[in-house]
């Protein structure tokens, strides 16, 4: 979605890309949401770059302030380890966190909410007893549990938290298969003696995907948002520098060293924001409503 | 400042002790006490059960040890006659007597009897109080020939300085009226305790407080106990607790309550006294523990290169904040005559580690790395925790790559000890005034899987089987004690496990508190000689 | 009675989610690593191996696992719940201490979101695309975006550290003995951080909806009538927009509250609440199957039953609207 590349387009008809983004473009706050993951996501692409590599080794004296020492700019932690470089990259964990758990939740909620909605009756009645009992249970609870059983390992954590999400995306799913099933262009493919699994895969899915994608961000923030709970709790991956890891430890010299809890926090909340601001946007420039006022 | 075990001889002790309670109970302090007041004790973890009979742990006793009261405690000029007078042991060893204080009641008004004793003895101590039924297992029957002397009989000798050094943990009398014919682990005084203590049960709200109240009939005479109450506050949260303490809502935070950075800030409060005194009694060892079943870490070579390449003393200082010694093996500098620094030693040196590494056979790949480790460390908070880390990043210096799995305790518990689906793995263990008791089970083999904290690393020695067995029942105390530090050295040379940093617990006291640790197991004791400056 | 018949037909609906929910939860903690004997061994410091394998057999876990769940549904089918053997009482007792302070919290915690979540929502869109609606939108958002736990730690540095205005935690002085009013005041007090902390999220959720909501009905035809009419702006506010732009607001409301449970939590570990949420993350821990099971079981009776009472309140809306 370039200009560059939409403004190539004759004019009089702008390409659907084009006219989304001048739809997006209108909300400044999207924008500012838009530039904020931009920054979030170049400090993930950085931080192989920026010394030292590893964020888990020690860079210097423990508990230095930030902006003390040019070597350390946002000071270091009680093992020294530097935090900066641990912002770099818990971006990058932090990114791959809220990607792939989304993906996982998605692929779940989808398949479930597909094959509830399109078969109906009693498959969709045992499904939905199950996304019931799913959206029952506490799903911190459900987590932790989780956790518990598999271990701490950041892919455990990454599958622990895409299974506690897919509740939602299946309920979308289930509603636009449901409206979708007995649409005319379906019943046609379905007199050409296709399947069911390709008409569910092939012809209905690509429909009903657009308002579960708009979803995709508001689990991408919560999945963030829950491994940094995790991890505050203790329950996160030592091997890898995550934000929510950093504020855990950084609580312990709270009273003081405020610091070292205070700047991945403040990361932590830009980066949740950006996507909520980035959701808020697509939502408007895909379900455009007459603005008044 | 350490109290030796076994200074005294079996039949000396009990003459000695009477002397020492005198001296004990009276601190430097000159000031007058003052009667009344309510200290409030900071918990940061509950504790559930309330009977020291049933859980050998000092976060039990640090809420009973002011209820109910053991036979003897421990002061720092030896042991102290509480609710047994005068100890002594037959020639071979098999009769242990005690005499029991008269005119001492229960809470409830009943007498304090030989009942009680051998209703806890026979039925808790050696069937259900942890690390008891270890000590006891040869117990055969407790006699009542009058009802304030109690016959200990053993099938096998029992050594007096080994029971001596159990008895204020794992010796607490219970009432036996109240638990005779009924199921002991349901028994509703399990959570609403029953003794002979300073202070009496009043209340205990689940994950808030316990409350105990003054005896007036305390048998130490009406002046005692000085404060009129007890609270216990459970503040998990050890940010919470510092700030609890400085906002005067607790009095004293115990067993490191607070984090390591709190600790360091409060120790220059002069409102405030922090320290490590009063937990002579209960050092610990913070271990690196080694699976022999893995073919790398069954060289020895590789053991010692790991111990050469750890900073134990940088360890200290940002981990611990200097509140720490390096390890010498299984027995703490605090353990008296069966401790020795004749010992094998491993300084930090990582040139030397890289060299022993590639000895052994395990040069550094073309990434610089030799092997991997997968490291489970315990999650018995901050700096477990910072330990872990520590030496995974100390490690990955001489080019071992190490990957940390973080579990919850069951999951640790279960990984390490049933397992044994580990590496290496951290944690610590609480040294319990004799190592026959306490620190000797890393080394014994033979503990069905699945019991925490002992010898699971697949590691085994005859010679250091038959040594601990021999030194479990050996009578003559300097033999004891020439038979632990041979298995310091042992342990040291052939590092089955790492004990690598020897710390002891540490309290933040507010100066409010007058008398505070004036004992080597203080956090335990009854404090009936407490009082509070307001 | 209609309602009535409404209710049983919803409940019985609930029997067979709620019986599938405690079997799962069953055989889920059953693949967790160790069980409560070794949590309660690792508390003590430590045991020998006869003390544990005793222990074991104290408490039924040397059975097999359909064993266990076999004893475990008939008991709870008899609505015992049975016995915690990390706090040695029946499991009932257990939850009845920690219930009250769960309560307190979430219904202070959700009257406050819903509040200043609705009121602030209207405002911001009454004012759609002003500066205000972008000040509170904004913020909406920021609250939404901040992790209840870093929120907790940075109102603890200021209000009760740097002003000492507010208690660090717990539910009450301990050592107050407060009764009457200064014990209701002692333990607000205790709750203004805690609320705050897990109100904020939801109080971002409800101010988006409300303003989505009063946007959109504001422009439904009964409401353009009303204004034709000459209705005043408050009234039109209050008498014909908000009841109908509630209805999604009180929807959201009961399916929110067992992420309510969840997100306390995290609160109740950081302000040492003794609740219902830092019970569940102590019983994972330690893996008091039987209280955990029981805390699920009661958060499902809920959820349920708020789900119940928020459709009979949708309907009540929704019917005096028609009438309107």
């Amino acid at each position: 979605m370039s200009l560059a590349e939409a403004s190539a387009l004759p004019p009089e008809e702008p390409s659907r890309a084009l006219v989304f983004w001048r739809r997006y473009r209108r909300n400044k706050a999207a924008v500012l949401g838009l530039f904020l993951l931009g920054v979030i996501v170049l400090l993930a692409l950085t931080a192989g770059l920026y010394e030292p590599v590893d964020p888990l080794r020690r860079a210097g004296e423990p508990l230095i302030w930030p902006f003390q020492d040019w070597a350390t700019p946002l000071g270091t932690d009680q093992l020294g380890r530097d935090i900066l470089a641990g912002i770099f990259h818990g971006a990058r964990i932090s990114l791959m966190i809220g990607v792939v758990a989304t993906l996982i939740s998605i692929a779940i909620g989808v398949v479930i909410g597909a094959i509830a909605g399109y078969f109906g009756g009693w498959v969709d009645d045992v499904l939905m007893r199950v996304t019931e009992a799913f959206q029952t249970v506490p799903n911190f609870v459900l987590l932790l549990t989780l956790v518990a059983i598999l271990g701490s390992s950041i892919e455990n954590i990454v599958l622990a938290i895409g299974i506690v999400s897919w509740t939602a995306p299946a309920r979308l799913a289930r509603a636009e298969f449901m409206s979708l099933r007995r649409r005319e262009f379906i019943e046609a493919v379905r007199n050409l003696g296709v399947g069911d699994m390709a008409i569910i895969f092939k012809e209905i899915l690509p429909n009903a995907l657009p308002p579960v994608v708009v979803y995709a961000s508001v689990i991408m923030a919560l999945a963030i948002l829950l491994e940094s709970a995790l991890a505050f709790l203790g329950l996160g991956d030592p091997n890898y520098a995550s934000w929510g890891n950093m504020i855990g430890q950084g609580r312990s010299v709270l009273r003081v060293e405020w610091f070292v809890a205070a700047i991945p926090g403040i990361a932590i909340v830009l980066t949740v924001l950006s996507f909520s601001l980035l959701g808020e946007g697509l939502n408007e420039a895909l379900n455009p409503r007459q603005k008044k006022g | 400042m350490n109290i030796s075990t076994g200074r005294f001889g079996p039949l000396l002790a009990g003459a000695m002790a009477a002397f020492a309670v005198t001296a004990a109970a009276v601190d430097a302090d000159a000031q007058e006490p003052k009667r009344g007041g309510t200290a409030i004790i900071q918990m940061k973890g509950e504790q559930r059960i309330l009977n020291p009979a049933l859980r050998a742990s000092t976060g039990v006793y640090y809420i009973t040890g002011k209820i109910v009261e053991p036979l003897i405690d421990k002061s720092y000029d030896g042991y102290e006659p509480v609710l047994a007078t005068e100890w002594s042991s037959s020639e071979d060893g098999l009769e242990i007597t005690f005499k029991l204080r008269e005119g001492v009641k229960w809470h409830d008004g009943e007498d304090f009897t030989c009942d009680d004793v051998s209703f806890t003895a026979m039925n808790m101590w050696k069937e259900l109080l942890n690390y008891s039924t270890t000590l006891q297992q040869n117990l055969e029957a407790v006699d009542c020939p009058d009802p304030h002397t109690a016959v200990f009989k053993y099938s096998k000798p029992m050594p007096m300085d080994l029971m001596l050094a159990a008895m204020p943990d794992l010796g607490h009398p219970m009432p036996a009226h109240l638990y005779e014919g009924t199921d002991i682990l349901k028994n509703e005084h399990n959570t609403a305790p029953v003794g002979t203590g300073p202070f009496k049960f009043v209340e205990y709200q689940r994950g808030q407080y316990v409350i105990a109240e003054r005896n007036d009939d305390y048998w130490r005479g009406e002046e005692y106990p000085y404060l009129d109450r007890i609270v216990w506050r459970f503040i998990t949260d050890s940010s919470a607790a510092a700030a609890a303490l400085e906002a005067g809502e607790v009095h004293e935070s115990g067993f490191i309550g607070v984090s390591m950075a709190d600790v360091e800030r409060l120790s220059e409060d002069d409102r405030f006294d922090v320290g490590t005194k009063g937990y002579e009694n209960n050092v610990a060892h913070s271990t690196v523990e080694f699976n022999h079943r893995n073919p790398i870490l069954a060289d020895l070579k590789v053991r010692q290169a790991i111990y050469h390449a750890l900073d134990i003393d940088a360890a200290i200082e940002t981990i611990m904040r200097g509140y720490a010694k390096p390890g010498r093996g299984p027995v703490p500098s605090t353990g008296g005559a069966n401790y020795t620094d004749d010992v094998p030693t491993y300084p930090f040196d990582i040139e030397k580690a890289k060299a022993m590494l590639d000895e052994a056979g395990y040069p550094a790949g073309d990434d610089g790395v030799r092997f991997k480790l997968r490291h489970r460390p315990a999650p018995w908070g901050e700096y477990t925790q910072l330990w872990a880390e520590f030496y995974a990043q100390s490690l990955k210096k001489v080019g071992i790559d190490v990957e940390i799995l973080t579990n919850d305790a069951p999951g640790f518990l279960t990984g390490v000890y049933r397992d044994h689906d580990f590496d290496t793995a951290n944690g610590w263990h609480q040294f319990r005034a004799d190592p026959a008791v306490s620190t000797m089970v890393w080394l014994r083999s033979g503990s069905p899987n699945g019991t925490p904290w002992t010898n699971q690393f697949g590691w085994q020695s005859d010679e250091v089987d038959a040594m601990i067995d021999a030194a479990a029942s050996e009578l003559d105390p300097e033999k004891r004690a020439e038979m632990y530090h041979e298995l310091q050295r042992i342990s040291m040379a052939e590092l089955p496990v790492i004990f690598a940093i020897e710390h002891p617990f540490i309290s933040v006291t507010s100066k409010k508190l007058i008398n505070h640790h004036n004992t080597p197991r203080w956090n335990s004791s009854s404090w009936y000689d407490l009082w509070l400056d307001q | 009675m209609p309602i009535l018949i409404y209710a049983l037909r919803r409940a019985l609906q609930a029997v067979p989610v709620i019986i599938l929910i405690m079997i799962g939860a069953f055989l889920l903690l059953k693949l967790a690593p160790g069980d409560t004997v070794d949590a309660l061994v690792g508390d003590m410091g430590g045991a020998d191996a006869q003390f544990i394998a005793r222990l074991r057999a104290e408490y039924g876990l040397d059975q097999p696992i359909w064993v266990q769940l076999w004893r475990y549904m008939i008991k709870f089918l008899q609505f015992d719940f049975g016995w915690s053997f990390v706090y040695e009482q029946p499991v009932s007792v257990v939850l009845m201490e920690r219930i009250g302070t769960t309560l307190m919290l979430m219904a202070a915690s959700l009257f406050f979101a819903f509040t200043f979540g609705v009121g602030l929502g209207a405002i911001a869109a009454r004012k759609a695309y002003s500066t205000t609606d972008n000040v509170i939108s904004t913020l909406g958002l920021v609250f939404y975006a901040t992790p209840s736990f870093f929120l907790s730690l940075m109102m603890i540095v200021v209000f009760s550290v740097k002003l000492g205005w507010l208690p660090v935690g717990g539910i009450k002085t301990v050592a107050g003995f407060y009764t009457g009013w200064k014990h209701v005041w002692d333990v607000a007090l205790h709750l203004v951080m805690p609320t705050a902390a897990l109100s904020l999220i939801y109080l971002a959720f409800y101010l988006r909806l409300m303003r989505a909501s009063v946007l959109e009905v504001a422009e439904l035809d009964y409401v353009r009538t009303a204004r034709a009419k000459g209705a005043g702006e408050a009234r039109l506010m209050f008498h014909h927009i908000m009841r109908n732009a509630l209805l999604p607001v009180i929807t959201l409301l009961g399916l929110q509250f067992s992420t309510l449970l969840g997100g306390s939590v995290v609160v109740e570990s950081v302000f040492s609440l003794p609740g219902l949420g830092s019970l569940a993350y102590q019983s994972v821990v330690q893996r008091d199957l039987n209280t955990l099971m029981g805390i699920i079981f009661m958060s499902s009776v809920v959820v349920v039953a708020v789900n119940f009472l928020t459709d009979l309140l949708y309907a009540r809306l929704d019917s005096r609207i028609e009438l309107a």
